[in-house]
């Protein structure tokens, strides 16, 4: 559970990634081709359902819905389960995939510092 | 005959106008001060000349008459140091509050914690139970400020350690599309923004 911050810290400091500082490698790097995220909900239909700036990720759309199930149903407040689910399934989807990205770049760092040590030996 | 029983009689009616007045006013200095026109008249109310606070006893015999006076023994008696402040011989009683004195005797007065013809500290109305307290502490005091002190150093301690070396979750920063909700967020529409690219991973 705090595995990367005792690597971070203590046991290998330099090749830890910080999440603070943006990420240097090539996207592609490494990948033979990179599928690009879809955003699919537009910026005026996230401003005409006045999605708060922070909820405007990739997972709006879901939200969109959401959001218009529990407007249309209140006040029954457990109607929208399907709604939330799938809502709920594509944040945690998005959270797997930062999980992944800062796990690449962790690699990628080791790999960095292996060949730099190969090549001054 | 006439003359004098007319000087009896002006002083009587003196002497009734200002115990008339002595009945309205309560405050002794006004009285004091109303019947200071009339010196055949005195109140009989207010301590004596005798009473009264003197000034710093030099000889034994003094020491002995002042003791006597505040109603104190000869040994116990001790005047305040004469450091021309003009405390004169008024004791020096310990700096203790009612506070400390004991609340299950049965005092003459039980609020103030004092029997009658006590001798009244100097500072007795900073040491009611009202005010300042002398009592001890339940801890020592320099147990108590390492305590305090030690519990808040180490607190202000570690905040700064995490300040220093914060904890998060091991994840990459969370993507926002539109180049990074550049519109949104308010910035400049005019100015390009620059290409943001996320993928699937």
């Amino acid at each position: 559970m705090g595995a990367h911050l005792a690597r971070r810290y203590i046991t290998e400091t330099e090749t830890e990634p910080d999440p603070a500082k943006p990420f240097g490698f090539d996207p592609e790097f490494g990948f033979g081709e990179r599928k690009e995220r879809e955003m699919v909900a537009s910026q005026a239909q996230m401003n005409l359902a006045q999605v708060p700036v922070l909820q405007r990720d990739y997972c709006a759309h879901h939200l969109i819905k959401l959001m218009k199930c529990k407007r249309d149903n209140w006040p029954n407040f457990l109607a929208c389960k399907h709604e939330r689910h799938d809502w709920d399934y594509c944040e945690h989807q998005d959270y797997v995939m930062r999980m992944k990205e800062y796990e690449r770049e962790r690699r990628l760092q080791m790999r960095k510092k292996r060949v730099e040590e190969a090549q001054a030996a | 005959m006439r003359i004098s029983l007319f000087n009896v009689t002006a002083t009587i009616e003196h002497g009734c106008r200002g115990f008339q007045k002595l009945g309205s006013s309560s405050f002794q200095g006004e009285t004091a001060r109303l019947l200071g026109a009339f010196s055949q008249i005195r109140a009989a109310s207010g301590p004596s000349k005798g009473m009264l606070p003197g000034p710093y006893p030099q000889t034994p015999e003094e020491r002995a008459a002042a003791a006597k006076k505040y109603n104190m023994r000869v040994e116990d008696y001790e005047p305040i140091p004469d450091n021309g402040e003009g405390y004169g011989d008024y004791p020096q009683l310990p700096d203790r509050s009612q506070h400390e004195r004991d609340p299950w005797y049965s005092w003459d007065h039980p609020d103030l914690r004092r029997n009658w013809g006590e001798p009244i500290h100097w500072d007795f109305d900073m040491f009611i139970r009202n005010r300042v307290d002398t009592s001890p502490s339940p801890v020592a005091w320099h147990t108590m400020c390492k305590h305090l002190f030690g519990f808040v150093g180490f607190m202000l301690l570690m905040f700064y350690l995490g300040e220093k070396f914060p904890s998060y979750q091991p994840v990459a920063p969370k993507q926002y599309p539109y180049s990074n909700l550049h519109l949104e967020r308010g910035e400049d529409p005019e100015k390009q923004p620059e290409e943001v690219k996320h993928f699937n991973i």
